[in-house]
């Protein structure tokens, strides 16, 4: 579904690299962890892949095709969900009316269904009065859930997720974990997640890390159960 | 649509900061109202200034020719009594020609004359009534006649001055609100050829005199006549504003004494020579742009050997001037305003784009529009205009009001103190504007204690100025409340274009 051409990315001198001619491919229905020390080039890589940056050298592809032709925006709104350590919700905003809104932004199949959205938040369990409270007044992991369902609502075959459970204790982290294996196994979404917690990494389906510049698997990812 | 209902979102839960941008923009959109207010309404006072303070043409004795005849006649005895020493030579008399009321019909038939008001002035004398008596110091003057229209004090003079007008309404004593009818009516085209007259209060409290009651009038012992009675009725009592005698001269009449009658029976008073005469008509010009044209076709129709017809449209010029600089002071503050407004709104939408900037990388970060994005801000300060339009048109008003107020007095006391000097050196300031107006037979007419009389009404008229918010101020004020917020949105805007959401998001 992604794949990535030489990849290489460096902030001023070039020869400082982060990373350098990597190819990588992620496949749908498999839940990735990208993990390694601070510092490493674990976010950047990320943001590259869920084109919120541009590569300095190097190209992505989605479902063969160059993200930067159609143009990065196009390519977040259309094909790509992405899931903050900081949540990043519409703090004006209830848990539904951040669900509606990203449905409506991304034109997703589902976009103006309120019943889909409550499913939704349901299912990752608010309940019908804390879905239409405003956010700010939910517990961390309480909108840690909004900002899954926020991603999953949408019809984006990528979930890219960066430390999403970085503010969470370890029952939630657990859960949220959880969550993403579904979101790959259930729906057959490609999920990459930037994770510290190795216990976390360790419940997804692939764990590449990045150290002293070099990408590694070290978890090699199963033969694709969807194929794209 | 989304980012309207976005929009509606983010000014309804942030309650607090949307009523103080509310506010803020209510107070931008205040002052630019009131300059809206203040330049529209001097305008219209401007244009009014051509329909009600119009002007006026006064045709009367020429004064410059008859003193040339004067002084030709001077130099003609002085050259008699070279040659003949024996004879003593007499002083020759100013004789100023009465306007004949059939050449004032003529010039009323011009186009663009309105209407006119004949002015007749005389004396007579009080039979069987007290006039009011004026103790100055150990003197007391009694009798006198006019004062702002007197060349000076005459001996013969009778103790009550007579003003004939075609109209009280007309007479600019009464239409400037030097004199105001409290009882009966005023005097109108009817009472042309009647004896009905219109008495001062004072004059009529100290006689027992009321409406419908008659009194006698004695004209003047002349040459060629003797004094004769005359039983009149009157129809009305006037209240005069300024019955004050402190700035009256020797020989002076208390303006109490002044009885308005028509123009008639004035020249009844003033013998037979008088008969269908006048000391000056007086036309107003329908519109005062063109007083010059009406006066060049109006000295066609008359000898102007002995007869001149001057123009007064100072009243409309002064208006006009002080108008001028209302109008240019509200255009400045709309200016001022509109252009301090665009900073101030522009910086509160730079500050809140900044506050905001991780809604916008999350916008951005789910693939929204940077277009719809800055569409959402306008919507939120378009909201905000809108309530703000309507605070101010409530309060405009009010600001308008006051504002105007201010300008005007300003502007009246600049335009009042360049224009006086002209005024006080040409006639003074008479009691009452009619007796300026006219003067008694043979008297040097002095039009300028009127004209300064007619200056005040017209100033008067001006401080008036009517603010009032029409359709149009509103609909000019939301126009330049869009025009404000595009440019503050777009300022704000190009930091919404530059954000990088990785840097947002992620980097920090």
């Amino acid at each position: 579904m992604l794949e990535t051409k030489d990849l290489s990315y460096w902030y001023t001198n070039k020869e400082d690299y982060l990373f350098k001619d990597l190819d990588l491919t992620f496949d749908a229905g498999i839940s990735y962890a990208i993990v390694g020390e601070s510092g490493t080039g674990k976010t950047t890589l990320i943001s590259l892949l869920a084109g919120l940056d541009k590569p300095r050298a190097g190209k992505i592809l989605f479902r063969g095709e160059d993200i930067q032709a159609s143009g990065l925006s196009n390519f977040r709104r259309h094909h790509v969900s992405i899931v903050f350590q900081a949540y990043n919700l519409f703090t004006y905003m209830s848990a539904l009316e951040n669900l509606m809104t990203a449905l409506s932004i991304t034109h997703s199949s589902h976009n103006g269904d309120r019943q889909y959205a409550m499913q939704m938040l349901s299912k990752l369990g608010l309940t019908e009065e804390q879905m239409k409270q405003n956010v700010q007044r939910l517990s961390g992991g309480q909108q840690q859930r909004v900002a899954i369902a926020r991603a999953m609502v949408c019809d984006a075959p990528l979930v890219v997720a960066d430390e999403p459970t970085g503010n969470l204790d370890e029952a939630n982290s657990d859960e949220v974990m959880a969550l993403f294996n579904q979101l790959a196994h259930d729906q057959g979404k490609c999920v990459i997640i930037v994770t510290h917690d190795a216990a976390g990494a360790a419940k997804c389906d692939a764990v590449l890390r990045l150290k002293h510049r070099e990408l590694t698997w070290q978890k090699q990812p199963p033969v694709p159960a969807m194929v794209d | 649509m989304n980012f309207v209902k976005r929009a509606w979102l983010n000014l309804w839960a942030r309650k607090g900061r949307s009523a103080l941008l509310i506010l803020v923009t209510a107070a931008i959109m205040l002052f630019v109202l009131a300059g809206l207010l203040l330049r529209s309404a001097a305008n219209t006072a401007v244009a009014n200034a051509k329909s009600s303070v119009g002007a006026t043409l006064t045709l009367s004795a020429n004064r410059e020719a008859a003193f040339k005849k004067m002084r030709e006649q001077m130099e003609d005895q002085s050259q008699d009594s070279d040659s003949d020493s024996d004879t003593t030579p007499t002083r020759p008399s100013l004789t100023m020609t009465p306007v004949k009321l059939s050449d004032a019909e003529k010039i009323a038939k011009l186009s663009g004359i309105e209407s006119y008001n004949v002015s007749v002035s005389t004396s007579a004398n009080a039979s069987g009534f007290d006039v009011i008596e004026t103790s100055t110091g150990t003197s007391i003057m009694q009798g006198g006649g006019g004062f702002g229209g007197r060349g000076g004090f005459e001996d013969n003079s009778g103790d009550i001055t007579i003003s004939g007008v075609s109209s009280t309404a007309g007479a600019t004593a009464f239409s400037d609100g030097t004199n105001t009818i409290t009882k009966g009516r005023g005097l109108t085209s009817d009472d042309i050829g009647t004896k009905n007259v219109v008495v001062e209060t004072e004059l009529a409290k100290q006689n027992d005199l009321a409406v419908g009651d008659t009194i006698k009038l004695k004209s003047l012992k002349t040459d060629d006549a003797a004094a004769k009675s005359y039983t009149v009725t009157i129809v009305g009592i006037y209240k005069a504003k300024s019955s004050s005698t402190a700035q009256m001269g020797p020989g002076a009449s208390d303006p109490a004494n002044t009885i308005f009658t028509s123009y008639s029976f004035a020249n009844t008073l003033k013998g037979s020579d008088a008969k269908n005469t006048a000391d000056s008509v007086i036309f107003t010009v329908s519109t005062p742009s063109k007083v010059d044209s009406v006066q060049k076709a109006a000295k066609k129709l008359i000898n102007t050997s002995k007869f001149s017809i001057d123009s007064n449209d100072a009243s409309y010029q002064m208006v006009k001037a002080s108008m001028s600089s209302v109008t240019s002071f509200a255009d400045k503050i709309v200016w001022l305003v509109a252009i301090a407004g665009t900073i101030i709104l522009a910086l509160i939408v730079i500050l809140m784009i900044r506050e905001r900037r991780f809604e916008i990388g999350v916008l951005l970060a789910l693939g929204e529009r940077r277009g719809k994005i800055i569409a959402q801000f306008f919507c939120e300060l378009l909201v905000v205009l809108l309530v703000a339009i309507g605070l101010a048109s409530a309060g405009g008003q009010f600001v308008g009001d006051k504002l105007g107020e201010q300008v005007v007095a300003s502007a009246q006391t600049s335009t009042t103190n360049n224009a006086q000097g002209g005024f006080t050196r040409g006639g003074g300031q008479a009691p009452s504007g009619d007796q300026g107006q006219g003067a008694p037979s043979g008297q040097m007419p002095g039009n300028m204690g009127g004209r300064a009389s007619a200056n005040q009404a017209a100033m008067q008229k001006q401080a008036k100025l009517s603010t009032r918010i029409t359709l149009k101020d509103v609909g000019l004020l939301t126009v330049l409340g869009l025009a404000i917020i595009l440019i503050a949105i777009t300022a704000g805007a190009a930091g919404i274009l530059r954000l990088q959401p990785k840097k947002v998001l992620i980097g920090s």
